[in-house]
C-alpha cells in the first residue's frame, strides 16, 4: 500500500475533515448573470405605469367593496342559467374533442402509426396549440355563427392541440410486453391496439379525458368574450356596464362552480387511477 | 373407477370461474354520462343546440377564413415587432415575479414544510378559490378596474403563474423524500431554519421546472389578453379581426407559433439540465 491510501485510515487529526475546495461553476454564473440582465432590461423597458401601481392597492379595495359588499343575489337565476351554457359547451366540446383527439392521437403514437402519417400529425397538433382558442373560435364562428354551439366547436378543435399529445405520449408510456404479446400470437395492427395498448392506457386517457373537461369549464368561460355565450359573456357585459354588484355575483358563481366541478371531477379521477378502497385485506381463505 | 379417483379428476379439470358481472355497473355508468349529454343538448335550459346541420351548410365560409389564413400577408410584419416585443416581456416579468412569491407561498402550502394545519389550509384555499377564475376573467375586470395597459395584464398572469406553480412545487414538496428534514429536527432546528436548509435546496429543482412551464404559458396566455385590453400581441390579433384581415391573423399565428416552439425547446433543455 502506498503512502496516500494509507493516510485517511490514520487517526490523524490533520487529514480529518478537510472540505473539498467548492466547484467553480463558471458558466452557471455567467447564464445566472445573464438571466438576471435580461429580466431587469424586460422589467425596465416594459411600459409600466408605475403611478398606476402605487394606485392599485387603493383601488382594488375600493372595487372589491363595489363587488362584494352589496351583490345583486336577484341576478343569480340568470347566472345559473348562463353557467350551465358555459358548462354544457365545456361538456360537448369535452367529449367531441376527446374523440377526435383519441382517433387521431392513436396513430401519432410511436410503434403504431408509420413515420409520414406521425410527424404531419404531430405538426398539427403543435399548430392547434399555439392557436389561442379564441382565434379558432373566430373561425368557426362563420361558420356556426354566435351560438354555443360554435363555443364548443371551439373548444373540441382546440382541445386536440395538447389533448392528442397527451395521448400519444400515454400510448407510447405504455410498457411493450402486452403488445408484444398479441404481436407474437398473430394480431393484426388494429388487434394490437384494440388488445394491447387500449385496455393498459384506457385508466389515464380516461382521467385525461375528464381533466380536459375541467379545463374547458375555464376556457368556456374565456369564449364568452367573443359573444358565444355563456357565464364569460354576461360577465363581459355588466363588467362593461360597469354594474359592479353584478359582476361581484358572477366571479362567486364562476369560483364555487369551477371548484365544485374540480372536486367531483378530481374524485372520479383518483377512483379512476388509484381502483376502490381496498377492504378486507386481512381475508386470506 | 374408485370413488377416490372420481375426485381426483373432478379436481384436475380447470374449471374456469364465472365472469364477474360487471354490465350492471358499466350500465350504470354509461346511461348516467349519457343523461348529463343529453341535458347539455337542451337549449331551453342553456344547454348546447348541436347544429350540425349547419356545418354542412356553411363550411365553405370556414375553409375559405382557413385558406386566407394559410397565405400570409408578410407586410404586417414590422408592425409585430413592438406588441411581440411586449408580450415577451410580460411573459418574463410575470415568471419573475411569480418565482419570487411563489418560494414562501409553496412553503407555506406542503405539510412537510408547514406543519400548522390551519395555516396550510388556508393558504391552500386560497390559492384554489385563485386558479379557479380563469384568466381572461381576471382580466377584464382589471382592465375595467385600472384601465386599459400591461398592468393589467401583468397581474392576470402573475395570479394564474402563482396558482400553478405553488400548487405543483407544494405537491413535489408534499411527495418529497423527508429524510433530510428529520435529521434537521433531530439537530434542533426551527422550522424555519429546517425549511432554508433542508427543504429550500432540495425543492430549487422543482421550482425552476415549474417557472420555466409556466413562463411557456405565459407567452400563450398574453398573446390573447390584448383582446381585452391588456397588452401585448392579442390588441394587434384584435385590431386585424376588426378589419376581418385573416391574412395577417395568419402571419401572427405562425410568429406566435415560432416564439412558442422556440421557448418550449429552450426549457426543455433547461429542465433536462436541471434533473
Amino acid at each position: 500500500m502506498t503512502a496516500t491510501t494509507t493516510e485517511p485510515a490514520q487517526p490523524t487529526p490533520a487529514s480529518a475533515l478537510a472540505i473539498p475546495p467548492k466547484p467553480r461553476r463558471v458558466a452557471a454564473r455567467i447564464a445566472s448573470w445573464a438571466v438576471t440582465a435580461v429580466i431587469l432590461l424586460a422589467f425596465w423597458d416594459i411600459d409600466l405605469e408605475w403611478d398606476k401601481v402605487a394606485q392599485l392597492p387603493s383601488d382594488l379595495v375600493h372595487y372589491s367593496a363595489l363587488m362584494f359588499s352589496s351583490p345583486d343575489w336577484s341576478m343569480l337565476g340568470e347566472a345559473a342559467l348562463q353557467t350551465w351554457r358555459s358548462v354544457s359547451m365545456a361538456w360537448i366540446g369535452a367529449i367531441l374533442g376527446v374523440v377526435l383527439s383519441t382517433l387521431l392521437g392513436i396513430p401519432a403514437a410511436q410503434g403504431v402509426g408509420p413515420v409520414w402519417v406521425r410527424l404531419p400529425l404531430r405538426w398539427i397538433f403543435a399548430v392547434i396549440r399555439a392557436m389561442p382558442e379564441v382565434l379558432i373560435a373566430i373561425i368557426i364562428l362563420t361558420v356556426t355563427g354566435l351560438t354555443p354551439f360554435t363555443g364548443a366547436l371551439a373548444l373540441a378543435i382546440g382541445g386536440i392541440g395538447t389533448h392528442a399529445k397527451w395521448t400519444y405520449e400515454t400510448i407510447e408510456a405504455v410498457p411493450p410486453g402486452t403488445a408484444e404479446a398479441v404481436r407474437a400470437s398473430g394480431g393484426s395492427l388494429t388487434e394490437v391496439i384494440r388488445w394491447g395498448l387500449w385496455p393498459v392506457a384506457a385508466p389515464e386517457l380516461m382521467s385525461l379525458a375528464l381533466y380536459r373537461f375541467e379545463i374547458n369549464v375555464r376556457t368556456s368561460a374565456i369564449l364568452g368574450l367573443i359573444g358565444v355565450g355563456g357565464i364569460g359573456a354576461m360577465l363581459t357585459n355588466y363588467t362593461q356596464f360597469r354594474q359592479w354588484d353584478t359582476v361581484g355575483v358572477l366571479i362567486i358563481v364562476v369560483i364555487v362552480v369551477t371548484m365544485i366541478i374540480d372536486a367531483i371531477s378530481g374524485a372520479i379521477r383518483r377512483r379512476i387511477m388509484e381502483g376502490a378502497k381496498v377492504r378486507g385485506v386481512e381475508r386470506i381463505h | 373407477m374408485t370413488a377416490a379417483d372420481a375426485v381426483a379428476g373432478e379436481r384436475s379439470q380447470l374449471t374456469i370461474p364465472p365472469r364477474p358481472r360487471t354490465w350492471p355497473r358499466a350500465a350504470a355508468i354509461v346511461a348516467a354520462l349519457a343523461a348529463f349529454t343529453i341535458l347539455t343538448t337542451i337549449p331551453a335550459i342553456g344547454g348546447v343546440e348541436l347544429d350540425f346541420a349547419s356545418i354542412a351548410r356553411n363550411w365553405t365560409n370556414g375553409a375559405d377564413r382557413i385558406v386566407q389564413m394559410l397565405t400570409p400577408d408578410w407586410s404586417i410584419l414590422p408592425r409585430t415587432w413592438q406588441p411581440l416585443l411586449e408580450t415577451l416581456e410580460m411573459a418574463l416579468v410575470d415568471a419573475a415575479i411569480s418565482a419570487v412569491l411563489a418560494v414562501p407561498l409553496s412553503l407555506w402550502a406542503a405539510r412537510p414544510t408547514n406543519p400548522n394545519g390551519v395555516a396550510r389550509r388556508a393558504v391552500r384555499f386560497v390559492l384554489n378559490v385563485v386558479r379557479a377564475v380563469p384568466d381572461l376573467v381576471y382580466a377584464t375586470v382589471l382592465v375595467a378596474m385600472v384601465g386599459v395597459g400591461t398592468l393589467p395584464g401583468i397581474i392576470t398572469l402573475v395570479l394564474f403563474d402563482i396558482g400553478i406553480v405553488v400548487k405543483l412545487v407544494s405537491e413535489a414538496i408534499d411527495s418529497a423524500d423527508a429524510h433530510y428534514m428529520e435529521a434537521g429536527r433531530a439537530a434542533g432546528g426551527t422550522q424555519t431554519q429546517i425549511n432554508r436548509v433542508t427543504a429550500l435546496p432540495q425543492s430549487w429543482p422543482a421550482i425552476a421546472s415549474q417557472v420555466l412551464y409556466s413562463l411557456e404559458l405565459n407567452v400563450r396566455i398574453s398573446a390573447i389578453l390584448g383582446l381585452v385590453g391588456a397588452g401585448g400581441i392579442g390588441r394587434l390579433i384584435d385590431e386585424m379581426r376588426g378589419f376581418y384581415r385573416y391574412d395577417a391573423l395568419g402571419t401572427i399565428v405562425l410568429e406566435i407559433l415560432v416564439v412558442v416552439i422556440a421557448i418550449e425547446v429552450a426549457s426543455n433543455l433547461l429542465r433536462k439540465r436541471l434533473r
